[in-house]
């Protein structure tokens, strides 16, 4: 490393970067003669390494790039290669394990953008390589030594909703040092759960799992439970949110005001509630699954089922009931309700069993050890019937009582059959709850199915756009109470990973606000989603600041300042100017093909 | 402690483990068996229901974990017990596995893997293609580092008492490296040409080809290698190393002079042999007859050592050991051989008509034997020499030519059973049982023969020994046992009493061991005179030509160790691994081809009349055949083409696995699963037709480092039009003993599906299901998707796949959809839909508290719907499928369920500690 410190005003041939042009295999290679890009850089000015690299990415690469930066002294790495949300980490890694500043790093991304892009010309992948890299260099060049924001963590977290995920979430935060405060919004803890009796696959009572949580918490002093309970307000970053909950009284709502790590947002689902009229719902004998449970758990060990003081029978389940709906409906799978009914059915069948049980379905989704489930409800008598998916079975009140349901049976003979039931149990999914206001203030985004969303599907399930919110249980998809109890603690896992170690940092690459130049129009306020920019005193006038711990680096409010007051730390206006002057300046068919107007 | 947990297995939920936990601030020790970390995950084409790019989204989660300053990760390793200590910590062992390769000095460059001339099938491209026995595990390993797949030490190369790695020039010659298989020979001999025709192939026992249809013609190979090189090329091509300055003299220039003046001079010390006869050679040179060792082949071999400058001095005879070193050399080695015959006192030996068998062969070998036209010979002895003297006496026109042997059995002959089968072939009586007691002189000998005294002591044994039955049959009518006194005349008597070493030369300085044998050490051939060392059957007694090679061998690296100063013991001359045995060599192939075997042609007539060399050399034909049968008994073949061409110097042989024992707080169990083996669905002909695969080959067919580029079906790599998903393969079905569903196998095929109808617009995908179970967060939508996209699904099970002629496949279904009957259709490609089986090595990682399993041999999980992810042990989690079938995202989550609970459970330890300071 050099003694001297850097800044943008370092002249050119005074920056000593390191080029690493990648084979990426054959991905860019193959492609694009990368030795004449490695000699298209040699001389660039401040160009001190230019080399190709098999794999860039390598570890025995990435040795090689420590080994350069501290021999040679680079202040600045380029690699060509892939996209920079690919090895953009990495790169910058080997950098800080070198000890140069990271953002003395910039990714050239010639695979998606050249080789890959331009199969069938060599040649002309070959030139944007060249100028894509020495665009990379002159961007390089002008590199300023950034920091990472560093603030140390609250040792606390808040979890939304007191239902089976939160509670346990609440304790895995406890168990592992981080206080817990559960907000509930309901007068009870337990949420749907906390209602049943026998729940799927092991037979547990929800109460009592309830129960036995909330007599751990109860005797825990690091666990707070606010039920009348709702967050009003957030402010903050990760790490350090303040969030203002509202306490709902008798005598008049109470307000407090704390501070959180983090949020596990856990408010749940609500249950499909069928029109009237869909599939018989409104007469009398038709029930939804929740309605049914109720009966169940309410009907003695063994005895009689009852449906409002009279016998059941015979009952038959009609499945996907608010679920897998034609477009513009519920078009998405619960997940949870083909067990559930199928486990209902069990239960009915220890009851009773010889009530006769008619399972009407689209497809059996009990998945995995769920599998079970299905084969001891078929065993112990319930019979199931497949209906077609555009030939939904119909609920009638049949004449000499009793309820009638027609369908067509695509196991046996694809006959249509009337079978007369003494209860018809639709077996509805979960949908979204109504939380607008929480919506609102978290700014979650929501999936087009209506809950909430996640970053990534696969293998960031629990986290959310918003750092340090997390969602766990069916907020974010219909699931079974043990899914949501994996996802509460998956998000008290993510939790302890941002605050555990008592710190956290955030990238420097933020607005930075020149109150010499700024005129104070407050222009900028107005576009800036994160609300990070505000109006302070500054030698007597009003000026734009803006505030780097809940700034996304987004760049929305450069180009809005018309006064160019505002610049973007690791991509400045000189930066990308530079940049893109390089990117122009290549010769060859392809920039010229740029520059030439479309005729 | 060394580390707060360990977590086995660097699949996606081992990753997102140990990633939180180090996150969290723990220390983690990751063990990851195969060479990179990234399990099945990575190996994936696309994931459900996002499509993204399984490597894109997978690859940086393996450079965080392997970068990440608080996991150590250790790479083609394996945790061999875990133990629970009485405090609640846990004692790992952990072997690290020998990769065979430096990794710090590998760079993960390939050419390892390009030089490679051992194919495998990959693991990790779903055995549709093969992967080299060098190999970097697939283009986006983490670590980026290459291994040897080394199964043992090959049996040929174990046998082989030269130290030629066989199995190495067999691969070499199979890929139609021939020079590169010369050159591998040169590595341990100059004798190449020579051991290709006169090596009693000890390595050709150990084949295991040879327990199928008889053993890879491996001495053949040699000869055709060095028939290959020898027509082509002017001298060895090679070169020496720089001089050191340090001259050896060698004594003797057979086998074992000439293998060590080549080790040492290509080591760059100055070789001088003095030979006593007039030409160099040896026994090969005078001993074995050119029908079975042409001369102008042990010139050519001799004259590589004139390439790298040693210098033979024919003609010269040394008597004085000590003059000769004091004459300028820094060490000494002796290999006079088995030069003498040994002391024979039968009356009457010393007649005109008697003649030395050693004798004889060299008058005929140098052409100055007289013909012995109608004359009947008789040679009194049963070793090579017999035989070779007996053969070359009819060659010159004798009318007979009789063996008169004490051996009571051709298999108790001391000449190898080839020598003695050929013998009788060409027309040699041999008289077995049998001592000559006299011989009386006269214009013609008459020999008075008795019976062996072992033969009348000993009784011929009943035919129970194995190598005697060829030679038994063709011996039958030319061979029987005196049964009493009998006389036979002879023209000619040629004596052959045995050979052994002339210890005049050395009795004085070294001292004699055994019979006349020189007193060195056995492993370091060195004697009481430091700088006098041994070689071949002067240390040995008399041996075989491969041996003596190996003993030259051996005391050229001896001599080389003594002239730099380093110890002569303390280190083995060729590290070798346990022998590859048979059986699990043959168990390791799913299937072995049929290979008719190669052998080699030899001319055998009666009464033969020249020294034309009588065995044919193997065509290149033959010769690829005959390599290309090779089982790869040991993988690797050592055939050092990676070592010589590895540009960063990193293989090493030489490393072993090494055990490491650390101390760790919690313990995650990661292992995974394994995939359902299709073939225990015979009805659906999967390893029998080659145009059903599994999805797992499915997924490698479509994902971006695919095998062949494109979607094609193996069998004869057409691009599929029609091609069927069977789901449910080995789930739901009880038949196979799983009665579980899979849950994943819906969801991928549906991806599939849809990539299928994106590489292959054209192309009609039909999948057969039982229940269509897209139950997760946008699953259903993805159904829907497919379908809209053209995708066909038919709800029914498949009973019966058939193979039409031409490959295409005809599918036996029931088609619930439409009324529930039987139908048949014809598809181009068969995809089955395999379904999750545990991983039972997760039973072997346990060694005093069993690893509680559910009934489907799954981790158990006590309480699993409060604190899913613990087990039975406390301190010990499960996450991901090692607990059941999961997809990714369930992976994901179930492992940030587990963690969180080890956090949990290390902090529970470490307030514990705090308590007990207090």
């Amino acid at each position: 490393m050099t003694d001297k410190e850097l800044t943008p005003d370092t002249p050119a041939e005074d920056r000593k970067i390191g080029v690493y042009i990648c084979h990426c295999g054959g991905n860019i290679s193959d492609y694009v003669d990368v030795e004449a890009v490695r000699d298209a850089l040699v001389d660039e000015p401040g160009v001190v390494v230019s080399t190709t690299e098999l794999f860039a990415c390598s570890d025995g690469t990435q040795h090689d790039m420590i080994d350069a930066i501290k021999e040679k002294g680079l202040d600045g790495l380029v690699v060509a290669s892939c996209s920079p949300k690919l090895h953009q980490v990495t790169f910058r890694n080997v950098a800080k394990r070198a000890g140069m500043n990271p953002y003395a790093y910039t990714q050239a991304n010639v695979r998606e953008q050249a080789s890959w892009a331009h199969q069938h010309d060599r040649e002309g992948a070959t030139e944007k390589v060249i100028g894509l890299v020495r665009s990379a260099v002159a961007k390089t060049r002008l590199s300023d030594e950034l920091e990472p924001l560093r603030f140390d963590t609250v040792q606390r977290s808040l979890v939304i909703g007191g239902g089976i995920a939160g509670l346990r979430a609440a304790i895995g935060l406890a168990d592992i040092g981080l206080e817990a405060v559960v907000v509930e919004k309901a007068p009870e803890v337990g949420g749907w759960i906390g209602r049943l009796g026998a729940t799927f696959p092991s037979d547990a009572s929800g109460k009592e799992q309830i129960a036995s949580m909330m007599a751990q918490i109860k005797d825990r002093r690091d666990i707070t439970v606010y039920t009348n309970a709702e967050l009003t307000s957030k402010a903050g970053t990760f790490g350090n949110y303040t969030v203002g909950i509202t306490l709902h009284r008798e005598g008049g709502d109470k307000e407090l005001s704390l501070d959180v790590g983090s949020i596990i947002v856990a408010t749940g689902f609500d249950s499909y509630n069928p029109d009237e009229g869909e599939y018989g719902y409104g007469m009398d004998g038709v029930v939804t699954l929740p309605e049914f449970k109720e009966m169940i758990d309410a009907a003695p060990a063994v005895g009689r089922l009852s449906y409002q003081g009279r016998p059941v029978r015979s009952v038959a389940y009609i499945y996907c009931v608010g679920s897998r709906q034609e477009a513009g409906g519920n078009e998405y799978c619960s997940k949870y309700c083909c067990t559930a009914a199928i486990h209902s059915s069990l239960l009915v069948g220890k009851v009773d069993p010889s009530i006769r049980q008619y399972h009407l379905y689209r497809d059996i989704r009990a998945y995995g050890k769920f599998e079970l489930e299905y084969g001891a409800s078929r065993g112990a008598g319930s019979t199931y019937v497949k209906f077609a998916d555009d030939a939904p079975p119909t609920v009638e009140k049949l004449p000499k009582g009793g309820l009638g349901v027609t369908v067509t049976d695509l196991l046996t003979t694809s006959h249509e059959v009337t079978i007369p039931v003494d209860l018809v149990v639709l077996v509805t999914g979960m949908v979204p709850r109504e939380n607008k206001s929480l919506i609102d203030l978290l700014k979650l985004p929501l999936g087009t199915d209506g809950f909430f969303n996640e970053i990534h599907p696969k293998l960031r399930p629990v986290e959310t756009v918003v750092d340090g919110v997390m969602i766990a249980g069916c907020c974010q998809a219909p699931r079974t109470a043990a899914e949501s109890v994996q996802a509460g603690l998956a998000a008290v896992a993510q939790s302890a990973a941002l605050l555990k170690k008592g710190y956290a940092e955030l990238e420097p690459l933020v607005a930075l606000v020149d109150p010499e130049k700024c005129v104070g129009s407050g222009e900028c306020l107005s576009v800036c989603p994160y609300e990070s920019i505000t109006m302070i005193e500054w030698d007597g006038r009003k000026v734009a600041s803006v505030d780097p711990s809940t700034c996304k680096g987004c760049g929305g409010c450069v180009p809005l300042c018309g006064v160019d007051a505002i610049d973007l730390l690791g991509y400045t206006d000189a930066q990308m100017r530079a940049a893109i002057e390089e990117l122009i300046s290549v010769e060859g068919p392809i920039v010229e093909a740029v520059k030439e107007p479309v005729s | 402690m060394d580390y707060d947990v360990l977590v086995v297995g660097s699949g996606i939920g081992g990753m997102e483990s140990s990633i939180k936990l180090a996150d969290m601030g723990y220390q983690v020790l990751l063990v990851e068996k195969e060479a990179s970390v990234g399990g099945r995950m990575i190996l994936l084409s696309k994931v459900f229901p996002t499509l993204d790019c399984a490597s894109c989204i997978s690859g940086p989660k393996m450079s965080t974990t392997i970068n990440h300053p608080n996991i150590k990760t250790l790479a083609y390793s394996e945790v061999e017990n875990i133990s629970r200590n009485a405090d609640g910590r846990f004692n790992v062992r952990v072997r690290e596995k020998a990769k065979f390769v430096d990794w710090a000095a590998c760079t993960g460059c390939d050419v390892c893997q390009t030089e490679c001339s051992v194919a495998v099938p990959d693991q990790f491209n779903a055995d549709l293609a093969p992967r080299r026995a060098a190999y970097i595990a697939f283009p986006q390993a983490v670590p980026k580092k290459a291994v040897l797949d080394r199964a043992g030490t090959s049996p040929c190369i174990a046998a082989c008492p030269a130290g030629i790695k066989a199995h190495g020039y067999v691969s070499l010659t199979r890929t139609g490296k021939y020079e590169e298989a010369f050159q591998l020979n040169l590595d341990a001999t100059p004798l190449v040409g020579t051991l290709g025709r006169s090596c009693y192939a000890p390595c050709e026992n150990g084949c295991t080809r040879g327990q199928v249809e008889g053993t890879v013609p491996i001495r053949m190979i040699k000869r055709f290698v060095a028939d290959q090189h020898y027509a082509e090329a002017d001298g060895p091509g090679v070169t020496a190393a720089a001089a050191t300055g340090k001259s050896v003299a060698i004594i003797g220039s057979g086998p074992a002079g000439v293998t060590a003046a080549w080790q040492l001079a290509r080591l760059g010390h100055k070789v001088t042999i003095h030979e006593a006869q007039a030409t160099a050679g040896g026994h090969l040179r005078h001993g074995i007859p050119a029908f079975r060792l042409p001369k102008d082949v042990v010139d050519a071999d001799l004259a590589n050592l004139d390439a790298l400058g040693v210098e033979i001095i024919c003609n010269s005879p040394v008597s004085d050991l000590q003059a000769l070193k004091d004459s300028g050399y820094d060490a000494v080695i002796l290999a006079t051989g088995a030069s003498r015959e040994a002391a024979w006192t039968v009356p009457g030996a010393e007649a005109a008509t008697v003649v030395s068998g050693l004798a004889f062969l060299k008058d005929a070998a140098a052409s100055q034997a007289a013909r012995l036209d109608g004359k009947r010979v008789v040679v009194i002895g049963g070793d090579v020499v017999a035989m070779n003297a007996a053969r070359t006496a009819l060659r010159l026109g004798a009318s007979e030519a009789t063996v008169v042997a004490e051996a009571a059995k051709p298999g108790a002959l001391a000449c190898n059973e080839v020598e003695y089968t050929e013998a009788v072939a060409e027309g040699v009586k041999v008289i077995l049982g049998t001592s000559v007691a006299e011989i009386s002189a006269g214009s013609a000998a008459t020999l008075h023969c008795v019976p062996a005294a072992e033969s009348t002591a000993a009784p011929a044994e009943a035919e129970d020994s194995e190598s005697e039955e060829g030679a038994a049959s063709a011996a039958a009518a030319t061979s029987a046992p005196a049964a009493a006194a009998s006389t036979l005349a002879a023209d000619v008597v040629i004596s052959c009493p045995g050979l052994e070493p002339d210890d005049s030369l050395f009795a004085e300085l070294a001292g004699v061991g055994n019979k006349t044998r020189i007193a060195a050490n056995r492993r370091s051939l060195q004697t009481k005179a430091k700088w006098l060392f041994a070689a071949g059957d002067a240390a040995s007694g008399l041996s075989t030509i491969t041996r003596a090679v190996g003993s030259g061998r051996r005391a050229a690296h001896m001599v080389d160790r003594f002239l730099n100063g380093q110890p002569l013991d303390g280190f083995e001359l060729d590290s070798k691994l346990s022998t590859t045995k048979h059986r699990d060599v043959l168990g390791r192939h799913s299937r072995i081809t049929h290979r008719d075997p190669v052998t080699g042609a030899v001319n055998l007539v009666t009464n033969p009349t020249d020294f034309s060399e009588i065995e044919a050399p193997l065509s290149e034909d033959q010769a690829h055949t005959g390599s290309g049968s090779c089982l790869d008994c040991g993988v690797c073949s050592e055939c050092q083409e990676c070592a010589k061409k590895c540009p960063a110097f990193a293989i090493d042989m030489s490393q072993r696995d090494k055990l490491t024992d650390v101390e760790v707080g919690a313990v995650v169990v990661s292992t995974g699963h394994k995939l359902f083996a299709a073939d225990l669905k015979p009805e659906y002909g999967f390893g029998t037709y080659p145009n059903v695969i599994t999805a797992m080959q499915m997924d490698r067919l479509l994902a971006p480092t695919r095998p062949f580029n494109t979607v094609l079906r193996p069998g004869d790599g057409k691009v599929p039009d029609r091609i069927a998903y069977i789901s449910c393969t080995g789930s739901r079905d009880k038949t196979v003993g799983n009665p579980l569903c899979s849950k994943f196998c819906c969801m991928y095929s549906i991806k599939q599906n849809q990539l299928i109808m994106g590489a292959l617009p054209l192309a009609d995908v039909t999948m057969h299901y039982m229940d269509m179970r897209a139950a997760g967060k946008r699953y259903e939508e993805f159904y829907v998707q497919a379908r809209d996209m053209g995708a066909e699904y038919i709800k029914g099970r498949v009973a019966k796949i058939t193979e039409e002629p031409n490959g295409d496949l005809l599918v036996r279904y029931e088609d619930i959809d439409n009324g529930g009957g039987i139908v048949e259709a014809s598809y181009d490609l068969v995809v089955l839909a395999v379904g999750i089986q545990p991983n039972l090595d997760v039973e072997k990682l346990f060694a005093d508290t069993p690893l509680g399993l559910d009934e489907y041999y799954y981790v158990a999980e006590p309480s699993a719907e409060l604190s899913p992810g613990q087990t039975n042990i406390p301190g010990v989690f499960v996450a991901g499928t090692s607990a059941g079938a999961k997809d990714i995202v369930d992976t994901i989550l179930h492992a940030g369920a587990a963690v969180a609970q080890v956090a949990a459970h290390l902090e529970h330890h470490h307030f514990a500690a705090e308590e007990a300071l207090v």
